[in-house]
């Protein structure tokens, strides 16, 4: 398999209406990785995949898979699995019949793969999918995802209505098949927490906009809270970029994106100051919220 | 290629929506009808009985267009099927189950003949309107109306799927328009007598011919609805 | 286990020489595989193989093609003088330091150590 890049996406945007979901987004996702795909609900996460499927069109840019037009390409689309959120799926099919379609249109198709996922998941196979729980649909579509072994595989916020146990069924499944069979894995989630680990590149959302794009690792101890007095506090950031601020009478927690060595770890003892790590999910969350009000910033300077 | 017949195969993993039904329909139908023929002999009626049990699974075709659509094309997208295909492979697998019902309706309706309307002087395949005409357009009659009708559901599922309920606003509000149009303009220069007689000149031939033609429009309008249709 | 302070793959090099130093993976003992680490801690296994590769070109692991990875013959002293060395800085100057804020002489020191390393 060559290293080409897997998705080139340029100057991307689309428009509902008076709604901006893409504003010129450019990205690059290379094969072989495991990618996050993280924002806030309508943050424009579905309409990227979707155009990235052929599923949707945008109104400008151009996306490339595999370095050609996904739209209508159908030796492009064979590559790709896009199970949606709420797919759909036929009002007469069976759990099982479900698969045996599946089976058709995804060359690396796994069915041992897919009876045994089944077996986890607890899911009926003869049962009509019009009479499934949300879990168990959502089910249906994690094991589609995961059995069509595609080049490229997207999931939609794949877990609704999955419980705790079903969910670590699927990131346990995610990790191992992706071990052994290496491929492009695009998950799309706002339960961070819960996927941080599985990602090796983070690419965050917001309001149509890309706001992250970073190895994982980078961003893990990217960003440290501070916790103590607060003249202590702010003389102890100095001019370090401040993604969170938390005031509590005279105590100050702030959260800035900083990588401490050891030496001002130590300083930060000697200050009497506490530090704690920041999670992925806060990260994000802290960044997405701080581009936001920066983006707002430009904005009334614009207008001044 | 390949993947056009795939769609086709998808389309039959439920064997039910695309033959059981169909024929189940017209089974029942060809014997109620024949019941109810065989009830009123008993009562010494005269003449032939005709019967219209056999548009009852054409009817379904309406149905069945609609449903192929709403149902298939949603779950064949996140299949990774391009639009061409599905429509080509749905098209195609309809096509062929309807040119195989039409044939059968001919093969019946000589069985008919042949019994003397199943010895009770019935008419079901075999309307004579129909019959009179030669094989090739007896079978292509069929044929014809069960396309036409599959395309009519298949067309309105189709801009359904684009423009959601504007869309259907819209067509049912226009093609409202155009009946009630032609019922006025018919209306306002009295010509009603003449357009029945037009009616009663309608040959089968000629009902095939233009119910073809329609059918193939039918077929381009939604091919290129659906190109920009999304889930 | 993993927890956010800092890189995965650090984390991973960091369980390993744990475990070489205290023993659990002798000299000349296989190591479990990347996909095995990543299955078992529930990470990327590309940040596994990250973490393994760092120990790798820290000589203190080595690959034999086919078969895995192995901790090199004499990994674990080198582990231990490492530590030694950062052991002062580490854990004696926070010590010393804390124990002078709160007037600990060094004598009152040592017998404190002594009982702790008692029991």
């Amino acid at each position: 398999m060559t290293q080409a890049t897997a998705i080139a996406i340029r100057d991307l945007t689309k428009t509902y209406k008076d709604l901006k979901a893409l504003d010129n987004i450019n990205l690059d996702l290379e094969p072989n990785r495991i990618y996050g795909l993280l924002g806030r609900n309508g943050a424009g996460k579905t309409t990227l995949m979707s155009i990235l499927t052929g599923q949707n069109f945008q109104d400008h840019g151009s996306v490339q898979v595999f370095g050609h037009e996904p739209f209508e390409n159908d030796a492009t689309l064979a590559r790709i699995c896009f199970i949606r959120e709420s797919q759909k799926y036929p009002d007469d099919f069976k759990v099982h019949q479900a698969f045996a379609a599946a089976s058709l249109f995804f060359e690396n198709w796994d069915q041992h793969l897919a009876q045994e996922l089944m077996k986890e998941f607890d899911l009926p196979a003869k049962r009509k999918i019009k009479k499934l729980s949300r879990g168990q649909l959502s089910a249906v579509g994690v094991i589609i995802g995961l059995a069509s072994r595609a080049e490229i595989t997207f999931f939609d916020e794949p877990y609704l209505g999955l419980d705790a146990v079903a969910r670590q069924i699927f990131y346990d499944r995610l990790v191992a098949d992706f071990a052994e069979y290496p491929r492009t894995i695009v998950l799309s989630s706002h339960l961070i927490d819960e996927v941080a680990n599985l990602l090796e590149h983070v690419i965050v959302i917001d309001k149509g906009q890309i706001v992250i794009d970073a190895d994982a690792e980078e961003l893990r101890g990217a960003a440290v809270t501070v916790t103590g007095d607060v003249a202590k506090v702010q003389e102890f950031i100095g001019t370090a970029k401040v993604l969170h601020r938390d005031a509590l009478g005279a105590l100050a927690s702030v959260t800035i994106e900083s990588q401490l060595d050891a030496g001002r770890r130590e300083q930060a003892k000697l200050m009497g100051l506490d530090l704690s790590p920041v999670s992925l999910q806060q990260f994000v969350v802290r960044s997405s919220l701080s581009s936001a009000s920066e983006r707002v910033d430009e904005k009334s300077e614009a207008w001044s | 290629m390949n993947r056009i017949i795939k769609v086709a195969r998808m389309q039959l993993i439920n064997k039910a929506t695309f033959i059981g039904i169909p024929l189940l329909i017209l089974f029942s139908a060809f014997l109620f009808t024949v019941v109810i023929w065989w009830l009123v002999r008993r009562n010494d009626a005269e003449g032939i009985l005709y019967g219209g049990g056999a548009q009852a699974p054409m009817w379904y075709f309406l149905a069945l267009g609609i449903q192929a659509l709403t149902l298939t094309f949603p779950f064949s997208l996140g299949m990774s099927i391009s639009r061409r295909s599905f429509y080509l492979g749905t098209l195609a697998l309809f096509a062929t189950c309807a040119l195989v019902l039409s044939v059968f309706y001919y093969l019946m309706g000589l069985v008919e003949t042949a019994t003397g309307g199943w010895w009770l002087d019935g008419r079901f395949f075999a309307l004579q309107w129909i019959s009179e005409n030669n094989w090739f357009i007896q079978i292509m009659f069929y044929f014809v109306l069960m396309v036409l009708l599959f395309m009519i559901g298949f067309l309105i599922a189709t801009i359904y799927m684009r423009w959601r309920q504007m869309g259907m606003v819209f067509f049912f509000t226009s093609l409202g328009i155009l009946v009630i149009g032609a019922i006025a303009l018919i209306t306002f220069t009295d010509t009603w007598m003449q357009f029945w007689e037009w009616v009663m000149t309608w040959s089968a031939g000629g009902v095939t011919l233009w119910g073809g033609l329609a059918a193939v429009l039918m077929a381009g309008c939604s091919y290129l609805t659906l190109r920009k249709a999304t889930a | 286990m993993i927890d956010d302070s800092k890189p995965i793959f650090i984390q991973i090099a960091e369980l390993i020489e744990n475990d070489i130093v205290s023993g659990v993976l002798a000299e000349e003992a296989q190591v479990p595989s990347t996909n095995e680490f990543a299955a078992f801690y529930r990470i990327n296994p590309a940040t596994a193989a990250k973490g393994i590769n760092r120990l790798v070109e820290d000589g203190l692991l080595y690959k034999k093609r086919g078969i895995g990875m192995f901790v090199t013959e004499g990994a674990p002293q080198r582990l231990r003088e490492q530590r030694r060395e950062k052991f002062q800085q580490q854990f004696i100057t926070p010590l010393t330091a804390e124990a002078s804020k709160l007037g600990i002489g060094i004598n009152e020191l040592v017998a404190m150590i002594k009982t702790s390393s008692d029991t």
